[in-house]
């Protein structure tokens, strides 16, 4: 604190500086509360009170009410099972693949990576109608399968880049004494490099599944079925149905974001390294 | 299904032609149908076809719900596949529902209709969409909806109209009275498109007359040639300039339904469905009803039908199942579950909230019916159809460019 | 059974086969099957879909009354993406950048918005654009303002969109300036301080040429980024008031899977995949060669 104040001395622009960066961050915060707000109070206290007024009578029972009218158990589950089948299996593929490219000779892995890295350019949403043909004509509309199966492709790109450069970063020497120890490429992956990209895995497992847990537009299609829906499509469709009853939508609201929000609180420090690996890499 | 070779294995020697009709009734009927936003609905359809089962034993009906725009999707799904339900649930008549008859998803249901001499017991302006295709009878009516025009008795008095409008003009005369005590006449929510339409479709069957009406939704009129395309698109930029709650660009029908409660409006063009709503958010006795004075001889309203699908293994046992549930009996209990009032013309209505009644009479006094604008259209003219109107609604296009719109996108189908 | 292991285990292209295989079918076979549709008629339902050569494009570049409404929209949010996040996310990370009190919680507050899904974002800000209840309609009234009808008026709906698009995207600039940032050199900025340059030249001349990369990598991403915008859209407008706020993306989405045109469809795709190839291959170039000359 004292450095602080030490600091502000020596440089009172700094004073400034930081006032106007916590009134712009009360601004973004701003929303969140407004949503919370909402989301405990009944319809008639919101048709009658200011918008950050606190709620007079709690009424946490907009929950329940969201929860079972939405079906919120049912897409609770679909969005965790996705998430839990797709993010490891994800990662698992990527880091062998990613493996390949980097450590193993092969006559056409600049061509693949080359493939690879122009994937994670090419936005899926431009996509939706063949993808939805694709997976209708296997018979996998309403399967997690279904879902899960072109969610791997387009997360693929993003994360065999990352870890291809991690890999190429690894010196020779460590898997070259290996290799004439008699290892195959396999032990090597598992023993030497999966250990020493443990940081960077952890950062893309947090970054993927936030991806996963958010996606919307590709569920929107394959998911036709209720019974099948993710957090994000119940959420939609919760909205659809009921506009008009605040407290409960905003309760509905609530519970789609507060997973994500919980994961990104406790794994923050994962968030930045990871972005950053991306953004100086890529 | 286990327990059914279990018991044959069991039986083996004894009689085997008890097991082969036991193997046959373990069955499934796969009911596909839409999320009704009215609970009663959902629970009536489970607990008809538990009645069904507990007299059919072996059959298990098995329901799958779907928001509408979902549903409409998963029977192109199932169209394009081997498998899919045995019964679906779709809009009557040739636009929205005869899109998938005339894709073969139905199968044509004429030998039903004479085994169950339906006809003998349904409504007949609900069972008239059956007719409309070329080829055999498609569907069994399912509920049976008006719309018409909800408003406050409070509002009303206060502008001092003292009798429902029963022409056009008087209509207009009530809007304008309205306006004049700073009275917004209508309410409506533009987000969902389909609502604002509403207005639009009965404006045209007052502009067109009934016969010219059914040829541009069947797109055999031109819009741009038939001049009364015009005037009503003229007539709905009138409403929207003068009478809409404003803003409505911007919020859903269900919005505009909780401003309509709050009393911030005075009518609302609804479904016979809203009673039920209406009943649950505020006091009944201070609405009245009144179709809208579109001057023909028509409801405006439309069908839900249940059809047959060609994917289905067992089409008798189906219609089986369809039989029983339009049946007097079924009807005449689960009266009111679905629809205020029901397609079995042999049941017997009692007890009702005076609203009720009302639509009772309106339905007993009209014996033809115009369909709403986004059942009668094919999907991709409704997404036209749903944006000129828009954009004459919130001025942005004058009301001949509108009709003139329509038309070159029909053209360029 | 060992053995064959041992020999299988060194060739790439069995760590390769199934990250490849999926990527293959459900990322590059869906971009060619969508050119193929896009010269095709079908409605979803029939089983022969119809060959028609150049008819869709005929008809989204000359008839469509929505097409050019999606592809202006699409440029507009584009630039707006170029210009608004980017600036907002560059200036709050300098301002990060310092030693001041509270300053990861403050990174973490505008950073929250980036991990919410865009359809929560979508309708969190619907309920906070409600022109009757909503967060701005009240706060007008209570200041005696008029309240627009913020989504539903044509001529600004897209603008008010973009606001929660700018709300939820600027986290994401930022953290990528705040790790660039760390390639500034200490030494050089204080050896500028001591030669008396003023604040805006030592960002001029010594922080601006350090982050240049990060500048390029934080523009594309935001481009491709923006050419992906569906969820928020979708969550906010449909597209609507009457069509007004549709995108490239939207509007190819809603011509085969609501309307189920999949060849009309698939011509509004193609046009937005080649915009995104036009952009993608020169920036990949780039990048390919700066890791080269690393």
């Amino acid at each position: 604190m004292r450095d602080h104040l030490n600091t502000i001395r020596k440089d009172p622009l700094l004073l400034v500086l930081w006032l106007a960066l916590i009134c712009f961050a009360v601004i973004w915060i701003a929303p969140f509360a407004f949503i919370v707000f909402t989301s405990l109070k009944g319809n008639g206290e919101i048709m009658s009170t200011g918008p950050f007024a606190l709620p007079t009578e709690l009424r946490p029972d907009n929950y329940d009410v969201a929860w079972n009218r939405g079906g919120f158990s049912r897409s609770f589950f679909n969005s965790v099972f996705v998430s839990a089948v797709k993010v490891p299996l994800g990662i698992a593929l990527s880091a062998i693949a990613a493996y390949a490219l980097a450590k193993m000779p092969g006559r056409f892995n600049r061509l693949v990576f080359l493939l690879i890295v122009f994937g994670t350019m090419i936005p899926f949403q431009v996509m939706l109608a063949p993808i939805f043909t694709l997976v209708n004509k296997m018979g996998l509309v309403d399967s997690y399968a279904g879902l899960i199966l072109p969610y791997l492709a387009f997360g693929v790109p993003f994360q065999v880049f990352i870890l291809h450069s991690f890999f190429r970063g690894v010196p020779k020497e460590l898997s070259e004494a290996a290799l004439i120890d008699g290892a195959g490429h396999f032990t090597i992956f598992r023993r030497i490099f999966l250990p020493i990209s443990l940081p960077i895995l952890a950062a893309l497992f947090i970054l993927d599944f936030v991806a996963t847990w958010n996606e919307f537009a590709m569920a929107l299609v394959i998911m036709q079925d209720q019974s099948k829906w993710t957090l994000p499509l119940g959420l939609m469709s919760f909205q659809g149905q009921f506009s008009n009853e605040y407290g409960q939508l905003n309760a509905a609201i609530v519970i789609t974001v507060l997973p994500a929000v919980l994961v990104y609180l406790i794994f923050q420090r994962y968030f930045v390294s990871g972005l950053a690996a991306g953004a100086v890499k890529g | 299904m286990m327990r059914s070779k279990f018991l044959c294995g069991a039986a083996l020697l004894g009689a085997a032609t008890i097991c082969a009709t036991a193997g046959v009734q373990a069955q499934e009927i796969n009911f596909w149908t839409i999320n009704f936003s009215n609970q009663a609905a959902n629970k009536a359809l489970e607990s008809i076809a538990q009645e069904f089962e507990a007299k059919h034993p072996g059959v298990d009906v098995v329901f799958t719900q779907r928001a509408v725009d979902e549903h409409k999707t998963a029977l192109r799904v199932a169209a394009g596949s081997d498998t899919g339900p045995d019964i679906y649930f779709s809009w009557a008549g040739l636009g929205l529902g005869g899109e998938y008859v005339q894709a073969g998803m139905s199968v044509p249901l004429d030998d039903y209709y004479k085994k169950y001499n339906w006809k003998d017991e349904l409504l007949p302006t609900a069972a008239a969409f059956a007719d409309d295709f070329a080829e055999g009878m498609h569907g069994v009516p399912f509920t049976f909806k008006g719309e018409a025009l909800y408003y406050n008795k409070t509002l009303f008095e206060k502008a001092g109209i003292t009798k429902e409008p029963e022409t056009y003009e008087e209509l207009l005369a009530a809007a304008g009275a309205l306006k004049e005590q700073g009275i917004p006449a209508i309410t409506f929510g533009g987000t969902v498109n389909w609502h604002v339409m509403r207005l639009m479709d009965v404006i045209l069957e007052t502009k067109c007359g009934a016969q010219t009406h059914d040829d541009l939704m069947a797109m055999k009129a031109s819009w741009s040639t038939t001049p009364c395309a015009a005037d009503a698109f003229a007539e709905l930029k009138t409403w929207s300039d003068n009478y809409f709650l404003k803003p409505f660009m911007g919020i859903s029908q269900q919005q505009s339904f909780s401003l309509f409660v709050a009393g911030r409006a005075a009518m609302m063009l609804e479904g016979n469905w809203l009673v039920q709503q209406l009943s649950e958010a505020s006091d009944l006795n201070n609405y009245g009803l009144f179709p809208f004075p579109t001057g023909t001889k028509r409801l405006y309203g439309f069908a839900e039908y249940n059809y047959v699908s060609s994917k289905s293994k067992n089409p008798d046992l189906a219609a089986e199942f369809l039989d029983y549930f339009i049946s007097t009996d079924v009807q005449q209990r689960y009266l009111g579950t679905m629809a205020t009032s029901s397609i079995n013309s042999k049941v017997k209505y009692e007890n009702q909230r005076p609203l009720e009644v009302e639509w009772n009479e309106i339905f007993g006094a009209y014996d033809q019916m115009f369909v709403n604008g986004d059942q009668a259209f094919p999907g991709n003219v409704t997404t036209e159809y749903f944006r000129v109107i828009n954009e004459v609604a919130s001025d942005n296009m004058e009301p001949k460019a509108a009709a003139d719109a329509l038309q070159s996108f029909i053209d360029n189908l | 059974m060992s053995a064959l292991f041992r020999k299988m285990e060194d060739r790439p292209w069995l760590f390769l086969a199934p990250a490849v295989i999926v990527y293959a079918v459900f990322a590059l076979w869906p971009m060619v099957d969508v050119t193929i549709v896009s010269f095709q008629k079908w409605n979803g339902l029939d089983a022969n879909r119809q060959f028609v050569g150049l008819a869709n494009y005929q008809y989204i570049f000359l008839q469509d009354p929505v097409f050019w409404t999606a592809f202006i929209n699409t440029v507009i949010w584009t630039f707006l993406s170029l210009i608004f996040p980017p600036a907002i996310g560059l200036a709050l990370a300098i301002g990060l950048n310092r030693e001041i009190a509270g300053r990861s919680a403050l990174r973490a507050v505008f950073y929250l918005p980036v991990i919410i899904a865009p359809i929560a974002v979508a309708t969190m800000w619907r309920w906070m654009y409600d022109p009757f209840f909503g967060l701005f309609a009240q706060t007008l009234t209570e200041w005696g303002l008029p309240v627009p009808d913020f989504l539903g008026q044509k001529d600004t709906a897209l603008y008010y969109v973009f606001v929660a698009y700018v709300w939820q995207q600027v986290g994401f600039s930022m953290v990528l300036f705040l790790a660039g940032l760390q390639s500034v050199d200490r030494s050089l900025v204080e050896a500028a301080q001591i030669d008396g340059a003023g604040r805006w030249k030592i960002f001029r001349h010594v922080t601006v040429p350090a982050i240049m990369p990060t500048i390029t990598i934080v523009l594309v991403l935001s481009l491709i980024h923006s050419l992906k915008a569906f969820d928020i859209v979708y969550g906010l407008t449909g597209g609507g008031p009457a069509q007004s706020t549709q995108m490239l993306a939207l509007w190819a989405f809603s011509q085969s899977m609501k309307a189920f045109d999949f060849g009309r469809g698939g011509a509004v795709s193609v046009v937005l995949l080649v915009i995104t190839v036009a952009i993608v291959i020169p920036y990949l170039r780039w990048s390919m060669s700066r890791e080269v000359h690393e």
